[in-house]
């Protein structure tokens, strides 16, 4: 009958308005609630929640200073060690702190000895500002034996280049502040060919890092 | 009369209609009761009903220059963000991120019946010349000036440097 049809209709607009009601109400719960998009993809075969890269490219050969003001051969020193490397700059109030700070928990969940077999680097895309103190006092707040890099930034751009990650010179902006560039990823590099193996676009929730880095820490293959 | 009329003839239907009525204004209810920030009743594009909520700033790694999120929620007609400034720092500049690095804006839309999200990795507030160092569990007063609402103040908490408001 066209009244029962009708009437079945109404009650799904009711239906609707108090969904929207719902949906409006929800706002008290949390930011929006829209959970940052997923991005990382799952290889069907791979144990690793990052992104599984099918280019390995080669950890860059890097003569940097470290925070104790030595210099630091990133091949040499890292070889045969499991590597997660970004780029980035400690003026940097969102996208940096938040990638380091959530490696940092990560880190923290892994036993001592899964531990002692990650480094973690960080190369500073604003050597000017970044000294080898200021970078340990800010790497410091994520993880104390975090490894920092700095030093000239010509070969940072070119070793960032040879990653696929596009590293600009610091903009002096008009009221004196610096905004640089960072990397939109972290590589890991595996211990078996000190390769980069996984990647981890900026965004990636802790819980990936959590996931992947005891078999990071295991040489796992991807 | 004329609802008397409507009773015999169109007795089912009207009782679903209401149905969506109250429905409609039940939940209209309980919208403003859990969002509500004053303000003067307004239909459609109406005045801006704002209120401010998960509001945080990461405590910064080195002392210095931090970061602050938070969300304006509008239970009324759109307004704007033009500017935050706060009592206990320098400078409160509005950054968007992008994939490699971060512009600054110069007014932020807070969308009619919806809201200004500030989150990590996309917009966000830079806050910097601290006047005391700030620490974990301090609040810093913000600002917030609308091009229609006035300006809105806000007791924003300092957490701990990876903490998020969706994380309980």
């Amino acid at each position: 009958m066209p009244r029962t049809t009708r009437t079945t209709r109404l009650a799904g607009a009711a239906a609707v308005a108090l969904a929207a009601a719902l949906t409006l109400t929800a706002c008290g719960s949390s930011g929006g609630g829209s959970a940052p998009t997923k991005v990382t993809r799952q290889k069907a075969d791979s144990p690793y929640q990052g992104t599984v890269l099918t280019k390995n490219f080669e950890k860059p050969d890097l003569q940097l200073t470290d925070t104790s003001g030595q210099p630091y051969d990133l091949r040499q020193q890292t070889n045969g060690k499991t590597t997660l490397l970004f780029f980035g700059y400690t003026s940097c109030p969102d996208v940096c702190p938040t990638t380091m700070g959530d490696i940092g928990v990560a880190m923290k969940a892994l036993s001592p000895e899964d531990r002692q077999k990650v480094n973690v680097v960080f190369v500073s895309t604003d050597p000017q500002r970044d000294t080898p103190k200021v970078l340990r006092t800010w790497l410091d707040s994520m993880g104390s034996d975090f490894i920092g890099l700095t030093g000239d930034l010509a070969k940072v751009k070119t070793a960032a280049r040879s990653l696929g990650i596009m590293i600009e010179d610091p903009v002096v902006n008009a009221d004196g502040t610096v905004t640089s560039t960072h990397g939109a990823q972290v590589l890991a590099f595996l211990p078996s060919d000190d390769k980069a193996h996984v990647l981890y676009l900026s965004g990636t929730e802790e819980k990936t890092y959590e996931h992947d880095l005891p078999l990071l820490a295991k040489g796992v293959a991807a | 009369m004329k609802g008397a009329t409507g009773r015999t003839t169109l007795g089912f239907r009207r009782t679903a209609l209401t149905g969506a009525v109250l429905a409609t204004a039940l939940g209209g209810g309980a919208i403003l009761v859990a969002c509500g920030a004053g303000g003067q009743d307004g239909a459609g594009g109406g005045p801006a009903k704002l209120s401010v909520a998960d509001s945080y700033i990461p405590l910064p790694p080195a002392g210095g220059m931090a970061a602050g999120y938070l969300t304006v929620r509008n239970d009324g007609g759109q307004d704007q963000l033009l500017k935050v400034s706060s009592p206990g720092a320098e400078s409160v500049t509005m950054h968007r991120s992008t994939p490699s690095s971060m512009e600054e804006v110069a007014s932020l839309d807070v969308p009619a019946h919806g809201a200004l999200q500030f989150a990590r990795g996309g917009t966000h507030l830079m806050i910097m010349g601290w006047q005391k160092a700030p620490a974990l569990g301090d609040e810093l007063e913000l600002d917030l000036t609308f091009a229609k609402s006035g300006t809105l103040s806000v007791k924003v908490p300092v957490k701990e440097l990876t903490y998020r408001p969706s994380q309980s």
